[in-house]
């Protein structure tokens, strides 16, 4: 019921029209889904292709950092564990701002760095593009840990040690034993990333600038701002059938034909 | 006689409903699904929409007894609180205590539950609009809305504002200024009353930039690429675009609009602009993130008085933007008596003085100017022209466009919110 009902409610809002004043009728009005996709194709495109760097730079940060808890964490990888959540007990939206203030043109890093002349006085981070699939990267980064960690500390050793005793060489091991065993943690972690970061608008309205501006930044404009609210939910349905599509053909390269072949 | 229970009397029905193999859970879904299906999705669809509002007629005198009237506010009772919900950095701070508040409450007796809740008008409006649609009290007393927004028309034209008591407007009547006395958009002040008015016009770093500030073309000038700081807010946006195209925004058409939308369009193409800014410019402002900006009048002032001493601010020479903040009582408010003494207390000189000092906003009460330069002995603020403008200042400063349609307002925003937003 949570679920469905306000799905029901986004697809009749989406097939509406009128405005706020006089309200609004169902129409059956498929054309905004047409004038939403031509007016904000650059923005879907632009979250899409955010979400997709960020959920890769996650991966590779993520698999070595819980690779290493896993297998040589000892005994203190709940400390380890631990200390990856920790930032999560800050809200998201102070560590977004934190990360605004470190990295402000005159601020405590690039001012030291400019004023030492390390940079130019032009340089800025803040407002481009790498700014904001930074802060997505680095705020979704614990979601991409926990999938890794849990299915790498599932990994049988004794398969490890059976590799090395078929002179398997520590890579070879890796390539052919651990990281096919651990692909349906790698396909959970994408989801989990990939999914929160294409629909993100905190980073890009507070780490970007006059042209990062994602998807999330206009769905929440259009409904707070203009109280449009068919375009707004025009755009959650396309975005939403977006990603659904995306990790299907995801799922059907990668994903379930893995896990039948190697689990 | 008692009823006594006897199975022979009872409905035929309900034995045959008693005695009937029951519905599987499986079953009822199946069937809830096929009634469903028979009702037909759109029926579903339709039943979610949003209800229109039924509006009320604005310029009628409310009816005897009607809320807002003589009769309806005689039986209101005073309740010794009240919930003020008003933008950020709007009342004097001392301490972390507001003064003026604490002043009040000794003299009325009323406590001030004050929330610094509104970042901007349409995103608060979006917050108490399925409340008020639906007739319930939206938990403020006093609401604090701003006269460039379309939002304040919407608050009268549904008639979700309860008229004012004139009877308990005493120092209104008597100290306020004539920028806020019967103003154009509440004529007679029938439901509001300003709590300050501001200019929107162009705050800059005299350290980064050596040369004199005059124009809103400075705004647009290459050597401050990247530097520029613009508002995202579609109704300051478009004024300053046409201010840059030499059109009196009150007085533009819709093709002056275009033209202000292709001069804004060319200036973030051009890399100057760094960001679309709500609130937060003045941070930008004051971290060197700009250099130049879009800016109202009172947060510069504040800023140089909390330590940023490079920040100026200029009104240009093509003029700056009026607004005035309005404060009024949203309908079903629960402590309206309390909510017409605090709206009527602010506007004693005395009060209204304490308020000012801190804000440097353009003050509602011009007989403040002599509290703030022998009383609390600050001459900076009470001379200064951005507060207390003259006459001849006060005509340099221009009022915004008023949409005359919905549609109008729809272009508006489609063409400028589609420069700040890309």
């Amino acid at each position: 019921v949570f679920f469905v009902v306000p799905l029901i409610t986004l697809l009749s809002l989406s097939l509406q029209t009128g405005s706020i004043d006089t309200g609004f009728r169902l129409t059956w009005h498929f054309g905004t889904f047409w004038d939403s996709i031509s007016t904000y194709h650059v923005q879907f495109i632009r979250s899409l292709e955010y979400g997709t760097i960020a959920t890769v730079i996650d991966l590779l940060v993520a698999y070595p950092l819980a690779y290493w808890i896993a297998f040589h964490g000892g005994r203190r990888k709940t400390t380890y564990l631990l200390l990856v959540l920790l930032p999560f007990f800050v809200s998201f939206v102070i560590r977004t701002l934190a990360w605004e203030f470190i990295l402000s043109d005159q601020g405590i890093l690039f001012g030291t760095l400019k004023s030492l002349h390390l940079l130019p006085e032009s340089f800025h981070v803040l407002a481009t593009s790498t700014a904001v699939v930074a802060g997505i990267a680095y705020n979704f980064l614990p979601f991409t840990v926990l999938p890794l960690y849990v299915s790498l500390e599932k990994v049988d050793r004794r398969m490890v040690e059976a590799a090395g005793d078929l002179y398997a060489s520590k890579k070879e091991a890796f390539l052919r034993v651990i990281l096919p065993l651990t692909i349906p943690g790698i396909f959970a972690a994408f989801l989990l990333t990939f999914v929160p970061a294409v629909g993100d608008y905190v980073n890009a309205s507070i780490l970007g600038g006059p042209s990062t501006t994602m998807i999330g930044n206009i769905i929440q404009s259009r409904y707070l701002v203009f109280f449009d609210y068919p375009t707004a939910s025009a755009l959650s349905a396309i975005l939403m059938a977006g990603v659904m599509i995306g990790i299907f053909l995801y799922a059907r390269v990668l994903g379930t034909r893995s896990i039948e072949e190697y689990v | 006689m008692t009823d006594q229970f006897d199975p022979s009397r009872m409905d035929p029905a309900f034995w045959r409903g008693l005695t009937q193999r029951r519905l599987s859970r499986r079953q009822v879904l199946k069937s809830a699904g096929a009634g469903a299906g028979a009702l037909g999705l759109s029926a579903i669809l339709a039943a979610c929409g949003v209800k229109s509002v039924v509006s009320g007629n604005p310029s009628a005198s409310p009816s005897p007894g009607a809320v807002g009237s003589p009769e309806w506010w005689a039986k209101q009772t005073q309740a010794g609180k009240l919930n003020f919900a008003n933008w950020p950095f709007y009342i004097d701070v001392q301490g972390g205590k507001h003064p003026s508040i604490e002043m009040f409450t000794k003299d009325t007796g009323i406590k001030v539950n004050y929330r610094e809740v509104i970042q901007d008008n349409n995103s608060f409006f979006a917050t108490i609009r399925p409340t008020l649609a639906a007739g319930q009290d939206t938990g403020w007393d006093i609401v604090v809305l701003t006269t460039n927004s379309p939002v304040l028309t919407k608050m009268f034209n549904f008639g979700w504002v309860i008229p004012l008591d004139q009877s308990r407007m005493t120092n209104f009547n008597q100290y306020a200024g004539p920028l806020v006395k019967n103003p154009s958009w509440d004529p007679g002040n029938k439901y509001t009353m300003a709590w300050q008015s501001g200019i929107t016009a162009i705050g800059y770093n005299a350290k980064a930039i050596k040369r004199p500030i005059t124009s809103v073309q400075d705004l647009f000038d290459p050597t401050f690429k990247g530097k520029v700081g613009m508002m995202s807010d579609n109704q300051e946006l478009g004024s300053v675009g046409l201010l840059a195209v030499g059109v009196q925004p009150a007085a533009s058409k819709p093709a002056d609009w275009q033209k202000a939308a292709d001069k804004l369009k060319q200036q973030k193409d051009a890399g100057l602009v760094r960001q679309y800014y709500d609130q937060s410019y003045i941070d930008a402002l004051q971290n060197g993130d700009t250099w130049i900006s879009m800016a109202w009048s009172g947060d510069i002032s504040q800023a140089v008085l909390n330590g940023h001493k490079d920040l100026r601010l200029v009104v240009p020479q093509e003029g700056g933007m009026l607004w005035t903040d309005n404060m009024m009582i949203p309908q079903h408010a629960q402590h309206p008596v309390d909510a017409m003494a605090y709206m009527d207390y602010v506007y004693q000189p005395k009060v209204q003085a304490i308020i000012e000092d801190y804000n440097a906003y353009i003050c509602p009460v011009p007989a403040a100017k002599e509290v703030i330069a022998n009383d609390l002995k600050d001459p900076a603020t009470a001379n200064n022209p951005l507060v207390f403008p003259s006459a001849e200042e006060a005509a340099r400063l221009k009022p915004y466009y008023a949409y005359k349609s919905e549609q109008e307002l729809t272009e508006w925003d489609n063409l400028f919110n589609a420069i700040a937003q890309s």
